[in-house]
């Protein structure tokens, strides 16, 4: 039952991984891609995280599990603002010659 | 990040009344303690996501040791608190806004239409600079549809997937609950 709950959850997060590279493919522009990235592979690794700490044996490992969760998740939110103030200083110049 | 260049502007004034408010840091202490402290936090850290393995020391200490010289570099971040209901809260807020985002995100990627009328906006939160600062720009990005683009002074320029959004009622949204979290209000 609990490998089967957890088998659940890491599809459910496959798909969300695979909606943000469909967003990466289709969206018009770097802020719009930014978002795809940004918030479905969140996502998606929350709830591959939560089915993979479901399956984990020891407190210790379900903690290990957050804990790169939570690196991750504050990485990428960090990384989405730095690439999008760049992206908007190079346009910045471009627009400026 | 901008917002630390402004940390003597320090915190506004705070009630002292509520029993449930938390002190979790004390006012800026002096460069060698921030360095212990740090270089202890990032050493359980790494201890912990190595399962205490010794041989992992190797990478382990030098790692720990930039990460703590880090703060030589940096100023120190203004003395901030914690009101532990409000951070259940915006936990619990903040899991069901990404999942929303998320979803969102993902059904206009999905979309054969693609449903975007993207653009910019600007918003000016009354927020401290400092901890709550950071954590509300941080979020708005994984909410429906908004994304921390840049960060100028005061001011925050979200880019939006459809800007036809009421951002300005999310944001005020947002901040509430931040300020809440650090019994600011």
């Amino acid at each position: 039952m609990l490998e089967f709950l957890a088998a659940a959850l890491i599809g459910l997060g496959t798909v969300f991984f695979v909606a943000g590279t469909v967003g990466l493919l289709r969206f018009p522009d770097i802020f719009c891609r930014l978002h795809a990235l940004t918030k479905a592979d969140g996502l998606g690794l929350a709830l591959i995280a939560l089915g993979v700490a479901l399956l984990a044996d020891g407190a210790g490992e379900v903690f290990r599990i957050a804990l790169i969760w939570f690196f991750v998740a504050v990485a990428g939110a960090t990384c989405g603002h730095l690439i999008a103030s760049y992206a908007r200083r190079v346009k910045a110049e471009a627009d400026d010659d | 990040m901008r917002q630390t260049e402004r940390q003597t502007d320090s915190t506004p004034p705070q009630p002292e009344n509520r029993g449930s408010v938390v002190k979790l840091e004390a006012a800026p202490a002096s460069p060698w303690r921030r360095f212990f402290l740090v270089a202890l936090t990032l050493g359980l850290i790494w201890a912990v996501l190595t399962d205490f393995r010794l041989d992992a020391l190797a990478f382990g200490v030098p790692a720990v040791l930039a990460g703590a010289a880090l703060v030589f570099v940096l100023p120190a971040s203004s003395a901030w608190r914690l009101s532990p209901r409000g951070a259940l809260a915006f936990a619990l807020w903040f899991a069901v806004q990404s999942v929303r985002g998320a979803i969102d995100v993902a059904l206009r990627a999905f979309d054969p239409k693609l449903p975007l009328r993207p653009g910019f906006r600007r918003y000016t939160p009354a927020l401290p600079a400092g901890a709550p600062r950071v954590l509300f720009l941080n979020t708005i990005t994984l909410l429906p549809g908004t994304l921390t683009a840049e960060v100028s002074g005061d001011t925050v320029v979200v880019h939006m997937l459809d800007t036809r959004a009421n951002l300005e009622a999310d944001l005020n949204a947002l901040e509430t609950r931040v300020a809440a979290m650090f019994a600011l209000s």
